[in-house]
């Protein structure tokens, strides 16, 4: 095992040139062993589920913003769990919200960060042919299929999908008898099961290749940033999810097999639940915002033309933020009951985790400082990633605090911190890796006339949609309420209310203008040369896109992968296959 | 490791190098002891929330006196097998290693994996007589049943893979001194669950 050795180049030079070999239909887009196509399977059906979650989401804010009110054209397609005459009822609107967040969670955020980005990025920007275990990472995929599969038949068990939220507390969750859809809950609990076995192939994919696979010179403190990040992320999957799959079963078999494992009638625990939940869950968070800071350090070193500020302190960051997330999972339990010494340890250990992550927001603003500025699409996605990420991460640190979290817990102000982070952050940051990945991919530009519409459009809407939640929230509007108007201290809101639902649907209509851009740049789109941004790293030095195998020969790696506007070179990037020249001052070694 | 080379072949799909394999396989590893500790940490604190701690007066688990009590003998023999079948196993991989075909080996190997897995079925059975079953004996029929038999699906899973070794040595003679890596994996895991067991054993059985 001396390859686990941090610094050691791992993979020996070894030609191999891949002949395009023709490929059947099912062999190149369903059952293939290409990371590229993976990653790109990844892509496709997590957008699809991004749209899906989000007509979700868009249900549950025109009930939000006009109880009762008929939903327009749809309303009356609806199935009878969950709208009655075209209008949402109460059960209905829990299995929105519930089926929304599953959905966006395990649905499209992950697979689109991890799965797509992971998959593509990961080999490319290491310098190796392929993943460790291509059967493996195609399997890693159709089992995500499968669980999203088995998650949407939910819908269609007796009794509805399950509405119990997405962190489905026992024992709302565990009793039939009180959940109402004791096979819409299996059919969650198995989904996770299988999405999180899913998780762990691809973890262990990502972690063996990092750490096995690298081209000679590409040592670890060489590695792009979105790679570092992977790596620290993969790391979270393995530890964290089969906690959550230990959860599930036990779900599972309260409902099936009659087990009382969170009944306190059997001498079961309900808390017990929301721990091994919440072991996950936390980690969970980083596991989504991780991937989305490695891609956006990326983006914003390459157009602001300048190496990444403190490239290490970046590393240590993430790491720092990837062992803290283990220690924090009681801030999500203030009000459980806990022992108030317990809850100040955990408001402590939370509160620390604001120290790395706020030296990656000032390293961010050192990569910008007087740098040379390209405002692409990307560029923009990026900046707005550290801006709403700044936004959620200040809520954050409120709600750290017990006596704060006393007051806004299982309010509005929740959902919008945790949708600045998790919209504002994560998808924003996909949103800015897609326009710039694109033309590796696909080998065409985005169109960026239409980018620059999406994203304002987006960051306009988002905020509408998600900044008045603060208020509504601070104002005392509970969560998982289906109709706000009932609670007289709510009724004064609802113009708010109303606000945040024009936004979303605003949102909603803005991404079908990606969708536009997208179909429309894949036609007719420029074609893509294979560096168009003067990028550094692995990826940029092979055809967009790249052909099987990735690289023609194993690229050797001279320095690190931010090595932008190097003082007395003629050109202000280095890519890393390239030597420096003598007496050039680079930034890393 | 550092001078495996990553050959054309192992970009065509016919398995990563050795080192980078039995890498994976300890990775994976790692989450499947994760699921193991979930469960157990769960155990800890049904068990000792309500009854307090072993070493306690007052301590009582399982928590009535109406429920059945585990076969502890018979669970001992049937851990001495499973002990013996790491071993068996271990020296299959060294019948291998000096080029011969460890079939005996792997076979004695497969029997007591068996045997262990026959055993505990008979035991499952044996308790559903008695009355202790998933949904009776409250939290303590659901952690036993539920932990045992997430450990015994590794195990009826880990003697599969014992099986498809020793067919494909049986058929192929595809496992030599130099080649072996499938067998070296599977051997890590069986040796995982054989000492998830110990764990299981001392908490559920013994404590």
């Amino acid at each position: 095992m001396s390859a686990t050795t941090i610094d050691a180049p791992v993979q020996e030079s070894a030609p191999h040139a891949h002949p395009e070999h023709p490929t059947s239909f099912f062999h190149k887009y369903l059952w293939t062993y290409d990371h590229k196509m993976i990653g790109l399977q990844y892509l496709w059906t997590a957008l699809a589920f991004l749209f899906l979650g989000g007509a979700l989401a868009l249900g549950v804010r025109w009930q939000l913003g006009f109880p009762g009110a008929e939903i327009p054209l749809i309303g009356r397609l609806l199935p009878a769990t969950v709208a009655v005459d075209g209008s949402i009822i109460p059960g209905g609107y829990n299995m929105l919200v519930t089926m929304h967040a599953t959905i966006m969670v395990f649905f499209v955020v992950m697979p689109l960060l991890i799965g797509a980005f992971g998959n593509y990025l990961i080999p490319l920007q290491i310098g190796a042919g392929d993943m460790a275990f291509p059967l493996l990472n195609e399997l890693s995929y159709w089992l995500y299929v499968l669980s999203g599969v088995i998650l949407l038949g939910a819908f269609f068990a007796p009794g509805g999908a399950p509405g119990t939220g997405w962190t489905a507390y026992a024992p709302l969750s565990s009793v039939a008898a009180y959940n109402g859809t004791p096979i819409g809950q299996s059919l969650w609990g198995a989904a996770i099961f299988i999405n999180g076995l899913s998780s762990i192939a691809g973890a262990t994919n990502y972690i063996t290749t990092v750490v096995n696979m690298r081209a000679p010179g590409m040592t670890m403190f060489r590695m792009p940033l979105p790679v570092w990040s992977l790596f620290i992320t993969a790391i979270l999957l393995l530890l964290a999810v089969p906690v959550l799959s230990a959860a599930a079963a036990m779900l599972f078999a309260d409902l099936n097999m009659g087990t009382s494992f969170f009944s306190p009638q059997g001498g079961g625990q309900p808390l017990l639940w929301q721990h091994l939940f919440w072991f996950f869950g936390h980690p969970e968070v980083y596991i989504m915002i991780l991937p989305a800071m490695g891609l956006t350090s990326e983006i914003l070193a390459v157009f602001s033309r300048k190496p990444i500020f403190g490239y290490k302190a970046m590393v240590y960051a993430m790491i720092a933020i990837g062992f803290l997330g283990f220690v924090v999972w009681g801030h999500h339990m203030f009000v459980s009951g806990m022992n108030l010494t317990l809850s100040a340890a955990f408001s402590v250990s939370t509160m620390v985790i604001a120290v790395p992550s706020a030296i990656k927001t000032f390293n961010w603003m050192g990569t910008i400082w007087r740098g040379s500025i390209e405002f692409t699409t990307a560029m923009c996605f990026a900046l707005a990633f550290v801006s709403m990420f700044v936004i959620g991460g200040l809520s954050g640190i409120f709600m750290a605090s017990t006596p704060v979290d006393l007051f806004v817990h299982h309010t509005y102000f929740i959902v919008a911190h945790f949708h600045y982070v998790l919209f504002g952050g994560s998808i924003f940051a996909v949103f800015g890796a897609i326009y710039f990945y694109f033309p590796k991919m696909f080998g065409r530009m985005l169109n960026e006339a239409l980018g620059k519409w999406h994203f304002f459009l987006t960051l306009i809407f988002f905020n509408l949609t998600f900044f008045p939640m603060h208020n509504l929230g601070l104002g005392g509007m509970m969560r998982r309420i289906a109709d706000p108007t009932v609670y007289e201290h709510l009724r004064q809101l609802q113009p708010l209310n109303q606000l945040c639902t024009i936004g979303a649907i605003g949102l909603g209509f803005t991404t079908f203008l990606f969708l536009w851009n997208v179909v429309m740049s894949l036609r007719n789109g420029k074609k893509a040369p294979n560096n168009p941004w003067n990028a550094n790293t692995l990826e940029w030095t092979v055809p967009s896109p790249p052909g099987h195998g990735n690289f023609d020969k194993t690229p050797v790696v001279y320095h690190g992968p931010y090595e932008y506007s190097v003082p007395g070179l003629d050109k202000d990037y280095l890519p890393q296959t390239e030597r420096a020249p003598e007496g050039a001052r680079l930034e890393s070694h | 490791m550092s001078t495996a080379v990553l050959t054309h072949d192992s970009q065509e799909h016919h398995g990563a190098p050795p080192a980078t394999a039995k890498f994976g396989m300890i990775m994976f590893l790692i989450s499947e002891g994760m699921l193991f500790a979930g469960l157990l940490g769960a155990y800890f604190v049904l068990r000792w929330s309500e009854n307090g701690f072993p070493w306690q007066a007052g301590h009582a688990w399982p928590p009535s006196p109406d429920i059945a009590h585990l076969p502890l003998l018979l669970t001992s023999i049937n851990t001495v097998f499973l002990i013996a079948s790491s071993c068996t196993f271990h020296m299959g991989e060294v019948a291998v290693l000096k080029g011969k075909s460890g079939l005996g080996w792997l076979f004695v190997t497969i029997a007591l994996g068996s045997l262990f897995v026959g055993l505990q079925c008979y035991e499952w059975w044996h308790l559903h007589h008695e009355g202790l079953w998933f949904n009776t004996g409250g939290v303590y029929g659901s952690s036993f049943f539920v932990i045992t038999g997430f450990h015994g699906l590794h195990v009826a899973i880990g003697v599969l893979l014992i099986l498809w070794c020793f067919l494909r040595q049986l058929f192929t003679r595809c496992f030599t001194p130099t080649h072996h890596i499938a067998l070296n994996n599977v051997a890590l895991y069986w040796h995982f669950v054989d000492v998830v067991w110990l764990f299981v054993l001392a908490l559920l059985y013994y404590v």
